[in-house]
This record gives structure tokens, sequence and C-alpha cells, in this order.
């Protein structure tokens, strides 16, 4: 284990170390933009190089790479020594993984952490532990890429019911949290849509689409101006090739100028309406009733560049390029066609 | 005063530290007729670079140093970017460092003694487009020629460039993937890595990259940019059609894929199968990334994040490679239709000269007005330090919103006709590659002109100059000079 408290030791100075040649990055050249390195990197780093010219493979190849990735998580080349070494060795790989788990905490934003990671699950073909220690990652960054990624490849590699039957409740304690977490969108797709081959949530195509259609609209309402939720929106209906116009009568509660506080509510679950604190109107709905008016042809093709228009001079201006490229491109289609 | 962005009476973890970013960028605007504001300091950022080149790196980037040809590249490519030219005795250390990083059994690695890895491979022969040369210690023909005082065991010493190829086979998965080296993972990034260099040092095959472009499409998420990689499901030897992807869609990882997918063209064959990319909601994923006005206009990497310098150039960068795949801006309005859509409106403020996806004067103000560090570099943003990532990829991302560089159809002619040798896909490839050009006219800078840097090569990120030099030595070719450009 690391010396996290005691006096740490250089290489050079341990006699057990001593019949290793240490070998100086650079012999024979100044180079160009060194590092500065600190002592002790540049002790373990010169006694890495030995040790990988030798070729050596033994138990305290595992106490100088986890110096080595301890002063620098990124150094792929003591990692890949490290599993070598372990598989080489028989070493049991329960302890690398509690070790890791501990590496992982500390550097989250690691590439190789979590690489380390999916090459000891899966020769240890546990993983149901991994989603609790993910989630445990994931309450300090609720949106590292490397956390979520491995968690999907957690569930696609393994692909056991099981693993995949918290998934949908978990996601949405966390869209709960923040509905604006775009992670945690991305995730609920991966689940709802991409569930793997045999295992999955178990259910049909249909029941998904109407489930995660509700599910986003509840949300929508809740917040207008979240570009998470209308992405999935617009994703989920690519997904399943529904089309747009079947939202519409939803989506146009979002396209006036302001809420209706005095309209009387009746409760529509197909279409909630938007929350008293929305700022309307919601330019994702704008934009969403201009490709509906855009897919009916020559004659929503006026109504589409009206709207696109007001994006371009109102209410999107830092896209106004965009907009008028639609407005050209959609022009430009129809005249053809 | 720009409008913040709506949070719907709805705060969230999200919409609060956007409001605490759209506060401090907005404390970066400088005052009306302050002046200052809008000069890009480009002495303040050589003196960094020069520090870090000559002197070297602070013990903070010990974190890098599996990345040392990445610090050479970002350093060397601003220095290029800014117009700065490299004395001789310099280039040679430069040289001299990098080919010390370059390992025995093919590849480069992130410093001396370390294992060869897709990413410092592109960062190493990038760099060497920059400083190295043919002849004798320059670089090139080492990376190319078998030195035997390594190899006098071989019966049939190989080439370095033959090893670097079949190390790039033993890295191929059977979903079109590569890992990143030995026991290495799998990303976006590694691919465009391996295709670049695959591409300038001459080694592309169909065979290295069979089974690629599927891969890359499959990366492709519901928001229409890229995640980091998708996931095979193989069943008795088969690959599933659904790959899902690992990741939300991300600027970076975008960009990786979208090159790719350029720079496989040539090795797509049409057909019902081949795989296929979704461009138009690309496009719209990639236009969303840039922020508002209050935002300054800069670019974000993810739905929801916050906008970042160096997302410049990973989206802002991304558009020009748009053009490759026939989408550009440039659509013929038909005289007969909508009244008013081919004039141009007058509006004060953002400046609508140009015909582009983004807004490229808002870009160039958020990189002016929040990527400088007052003390030299350039950075994420306020209240960051620079570092050399930031410094690169915020000049690069200038260079992007300052110039128009396109897929020319005449310079791919000039290029083709001038070919010696086999017609066929190598041939293609290459004038593919060398056709991009910088658009006369299409410069549109935010300031004085004295804030312009180099125009930049969409797919590569070197000078065009650069990447001409380069890829001639490696093909054995003469690429035809360009027609002199109008002094500015
Ligand atoms: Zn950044």
């Amino acid at each position: 284990m690391a010396d996290d408290t005691t006096e740490h030791v250089l290489y050079a100075e341990r006699p057990e170390w001593s019949d290793v040649v240490p070998i100086p990055q650079y012999e024979n050249i100044q180079p160009l933009a060194p590092i500065f390195y600190t002592p002790e990197y540049k002790d373990a780093t010169d006694y890495f190089r030995g040790i990988v010219k030798t070729g050596e493979k033994s138990l305290r190849v595992l106490q100088l790479t986890e110096t080595i990735i301890r002063l620098n998580p990124a150094h792929y080349s003591a990692w890949q020594y490290r599993y070598e070494t372990l598989i080489v060795i028989s070493a049991p790989l329960e302890p690398e993984l509690v070790l890791t788990n501990a590496l992982t905490k500390a550097s989250p934003k690691t590439y190789q952490v979590w690489h380390h990671r999916q090459l000891l699950l899966t020769a240890l073909r546990d993983p149901m532990p991994e989603l609790a220690f993910n989630e445990e990652v994931l309450k300090a960054d609720a949106k590292n890429y490397h956390t979520w990624s491995h968690r999907q490849w957690v569930l696609a590699h393994f692909d056991q019911a099981e693993l995949w039957a918290g998934e949908l409740p978990f996601v949405e304690r966390l869209l709960n949290e923040d509905v604006r977490n775009n992670s945690a969108w991305h995730h609920r797709f991966f689940v709802s849509f991409e569930n793997g081959s045999k295992g999955g949530t178990g259910e049909g195509a249909d029941e998904a689409v109407r489930r995660e259609l509700a599910f986003v609209k509840g949300k929508i309402a809740l917040a207008p101006n979240n570009a998470s939720a209308w992405n999935y929106l617009r994703g989920a209906l690519n997904h399943t090739h529904l089309p747009y116009s079947t939202q519409a009568a939803f989506v146009e509660l979002y396209v006036v100028d302001a809420v209706d506080a005095d309209a009387d509510r009746v409760l529509d679950l197909e279409n909630p309406p938007p929350s008293q604190g929305a700022q309307l109107p919601c330019l994702a709905a704008i934009e969403f009733m201009a490709d509906v008016h855009e897919a009916r042809g020559k004659e929503g093709i006026s109504e589409a560049v009206k709207l696109w228009r007001s994006l371009a001079h109102t209410h999107d201006t830092i896209r106004k390029r965009y907009w008028e490229f639609r407005i050209r491109d959609a022009v430009a289609n129809t005249s053809v066609a | 005063m720009s409008r913040p962005t709506p949070i719907d009476a709805y705060p969230t973890a999200t919409s609060n530290l956007q409001a605490d970013t759209e506060n401090i960028l907005q404390d970066h605007v400088p005052l009306e007729g302050g002046g200052g504001g809008c000069v890009l300091h480009k002495n303040r950022h050589l003196e960094l670079l020069v520090r870090n080149l000559a002197q070297g790196f602070p013990a903070r980037y010990v974190s890098q140093d599996a990345s040392q040809p990445w610090l050479m590249f970002w350093t060397l490519q601003s220095f290029s970017a800014l117009q700065i030219a490299i004395d001789p005795d310099t280039k040679q250390r430069a040289i001299d460092t990098i080919m010390q990083w370059q390992h025995p059994d093919g590849g480069f690695g992130g410093g001396s003694g370390q294992a060869a890895h897709l990413l410092p491979t592109y960062a190493a022969v990038c760099s060497l487009a920059i400083v190295g040369r043919h002849g004798p210690g320059g670089g090139w023909d080492q990376i190319d020629r078998c030195v035997m005082r390594l190899y006098r065991f071989d019966l049939y010493p190989m080439r370095r460039r033959d090893k670097l190829y079949k190390w790039y086979l033993s890295l191929k998965q059977p979903d079109g993937s590569f890992i990143v080296s030995n026991h290495g993972e799998v990303d976006v990034r590694g691919i465009y890595c391996l295709l670049v260099v695959a591409l300038i040092l001459d080694i592309m095959t169909p065979e290295l990259v069979n089974g690629t472009p599927a891969f890359i499409a499959s990366c492709q998420t519901y928001e229409g940019g890229f995640s980091s990689a998708s996931h095979p499901h193989i069943f008795d030897g088969i690959l599933a059609a659904q790959r899902p992807s690992l990741g939300e869609a991300h600027g970076g990882y975008t960009f990786c894929a979208l090159a790719s997918w350029v720079l496989l063209q040539p090795y797509i064959s049409a057909g019902e199968d081949a795989p296929r990319v979704d461009v138009r909601r690309l496009l719209r994923w990639l236009v969303n990334m840039q922020g508002l006005e209050i935002e300054l206009g800069g670019f974000k990497g993810r739905t929801n994040k916050l906008v970042d310098g160096c997302y410049s150039w990973w989206v802002g960068g991304a558009f020009a490679l748009l053009e490759a795949l026939g989408v550009s801006p440039h659509v013929p309005a038909p005289a007969s239709a909508h009244e008013g859509e081919t004039a141009k409106p007058a509006e004060s403020g953002w400046n609508d000269a140009d015909d582009s996806f983004f807004n490229r004067h808002a870009l160039q103000e958020f990189i002016l007005f929040a990527g400088q560090h007052p003390a030299g570099g350039l950075r994420d943003k306020p209240p960051k330090n620079p570092d050399a990532y930031h410094t690169a990829y915020c000049i690069s991302g200038l260079s992007a919103a300052q110039h128009r560089v396109y897929p020319s159809p005449a310079r791919r002619e000039v290029v083709r006709a001038a070919w010696e040798g086999e017609d066929g896909v190598r041939a293609a490839a290459f004038a593919e590659a060398l056709c991009w050009t910088e658009e006369d006219g299409g410069s549109y800078i935010v300031g004085s002109a004295a804030n312009r840097v180099n125009a930049t090569h969409p797919l590569f990120n070197l000078t065009i100059t650069h990447a001409e030099g380069i890829m001639a030595h490696f093909y054995k070719q003469t690429v035809p000079k360009r027609p002199p450009k109008p002094s500015h």
C-alpha cells in the first residue's frame, strides 16, 4: 500500500531496489519544453524505465507503479505495466479493485483509472456492486463524463436484467435533483431505448415510448427552457419514427407569449401546460413547431419561415445565421419539389 | 443588456452555475469606448509560449508527463497560428526531443521510455510537420527508416513506418474501432489521431479502416453530436446492428468523430448498407453549442454545460468540416421565392457580412474578452488560469472564426492533375486532404488587422503549408504552388 502517512523514501535510497538500474528520461540531449519534475516523481519514473527495460514483473512492480499512479494518475504506461504484472504474477484482483476505488475517487477525471476498472471487472465478473460505487462517484460530480460512460459500459457489457432493473428509478432520482443534467437525460435514453439486446427492461418499444413521452413532457412543463428535455423529446420521436406533428397540441402551449394565469386548468395528462413560472415563448417550442410546419411541405413553409424569422430576429439572435440558413434551405427545397 | 438564460423560476444546480458564469463573463465585457478590449495580446502569449519552450513547464504539469508530445504540439502550433517562425536551432532541438519519444516497436509514447499510444503519436507527427524536414536528423526520414543499430538482428529490417502500420493493426477491434494502446481503451479521439497520422504518413489502407466508418457512425447520439465510443454487442461472432453510444454528445468527441468521418470518405463504398451519419441533426447540435450573447457567444461542449475556450476549436472548428460533406451555409436561394430572404437585414452590433453557420463575431469576442489571461496565455474562462492546451485551442478557435477554409473543387483538380503514379484511392485521399483552401476575401477579423492569426487546416489543425509540406514528402509528390494571396 502507499505510504500516504509516512515520509516518502526515494527508490534510490531503498536497499531492496538497489539491484535495479534507474534510467533517466533523457540521455545525451537537452530536451525542449521539459517538465520540472519533483524529486519523488523523477526518482519513481527513472526506476520504472529501469524495470520496463528488464521486463521484470513482480510484486514490487505493483508498489512502484502505485507510487507513479498516485503522483500522476494519467501515466498510462504505469497502468498498462501494472495490469500486465497483475496477470503475470496471478495477483488477486479483489484487493486491486479496492485500491482502484480509492484511486477513482481521488482522480475521477482520468481515463486510465476507469479503464483499469473495466479490465478488473471483466476478469472478476461481479458487476452488481459497481453500480452502487458508480452512484457514489456521481454524488461528487453528477456530470462526470467518464463516470457515466463507465456506468453504461457496465450495463451493456454484462447486460443482465438485474442490472438494468434499477436504472430508471435511479436516473429519475437524478433528474429530480437537477432536471437540467444532460448526462442523466442521455442515460435515460440509453436505458429506455438502447438497453441491450437480451437484458433490457423487458418491455416493448411502444410501452417505452409512451412512458418516455409522458415523462419528458412533464419535465418540460416544469421548466420549459431546458434544452436537454427538448433534445430528449426529439430523440424519442426520431428513434421511434413518430412524426413531430403527433406532439403539436402539446408544444403549441409553449409558443404563446405568456402563461395564461386565469385560464381554467383542465387536467390534460397528454399535454401538460407550462408551469406558472415559465418564461414564454419557449424558443425550443418555436423551433419544434417550425419543424412540424416544414414537414407539411409547400403548405406549411410560410408558417415555418415566420417562426424561423422570429427566432433569427427576436428569440434566438445568436443563431441568426443558422435560422437564416434553415429558411434558405427550406425555401430552396420546396420550390424544387 | 443581454438576456440571461431563462430559469423558469425553477433553479437547479445547473442553472445556478450558469447564472454565476454569466455574471462573471459580463464583467469581462470592455466598457463602451474603453478601447483595448478588442486586442489579441500576441506578445504576452508569445512570452509565455517561449518560456514554456525554452525553460520548461512548471511542476504542476507533472500531470501531463504522459502527454509531452501534446505540450510540444500545442506550443508549436500556437507559434504557427501566431505567425511566428521558429529558428533552426530550436527546431533541431524539438526534432531531437520528439524522436526520443518514438517507441522501438512503432508509434510514439507520451515521453521517453513510455509505451506507444495513439494520441501522442498524432501530437508527435504533427509537431514534426511543423519543425521537421527530410534528410539526416530532420525527423521525417527517422519515422520512415529502419535504424540498423537497433534492429541488426532482424532478418528483414523493417522500416519504422511498417512497424507503425503493424502496431496500428494490432490495436484494431472487431467493431472497426481501435484501442489507444496495448490493453488500452477505445475512443474516437484515438481513431481521429490514428487516421490523421495514417493519412499524413501514407500508410492508410482499406484494410486498416475496414469497419471504422460504421463504428464512427454508431457514436452519433440522439442529440446529434457524438459520444466517446459505442458498445458492440457481439453474439456468436456477429456484431449486432444496435451499438449504444457510451456517454452523451460532447464537443471534443464530436470534432474527432466528424473529422474521422470526413477522412474516411474515400474509403466508404456507396450502397444500401453503407453507414450513415445524420448531418442535419449534427449541424443542429453544433449550432446549439454556441452560448448566448450573455455568455459572449463562446462554445460549450455539452448541452446545459458552460462555455469553455477550448470548444472554440472543437465545436467552432467543426463547421468547416461539414462543407466536405456537402453541407454549406451557401444555399442558393431561388429568386422567385419568399421576398427579402436573400437581402441582408441591416443591423448594428453583430456583423452580417459573412455566411456561416455560427456567429463568428461573437466567438472572437468571447476569446478576446474572456479567453485571454491578463498575464498571457489563454484559458477555459475567467477566473481560471491559462494552460498550454487552452492556449492552443483558443487560438485555433479564433482562427476558425476569422477564416473560411473550404474544400476547393478547383484546388482538388490541380492537386489531382499533378499526381504522379497510379490513380486510385490513395491519389483521391491525397487530393481530398490537400484541397482545403483559405477563401479569398472570406476572412472576418474582430478588432484591428493585427489580431489576425493564420488559417489552419480543418482536418489536422496545422497550417495548410505545414500539411502540404509533410504530405508531399511522404507521398513523394510535388504539390503545385498556390496562387499568391493578396497581401493583408
Ligand atoms: Zn476546456
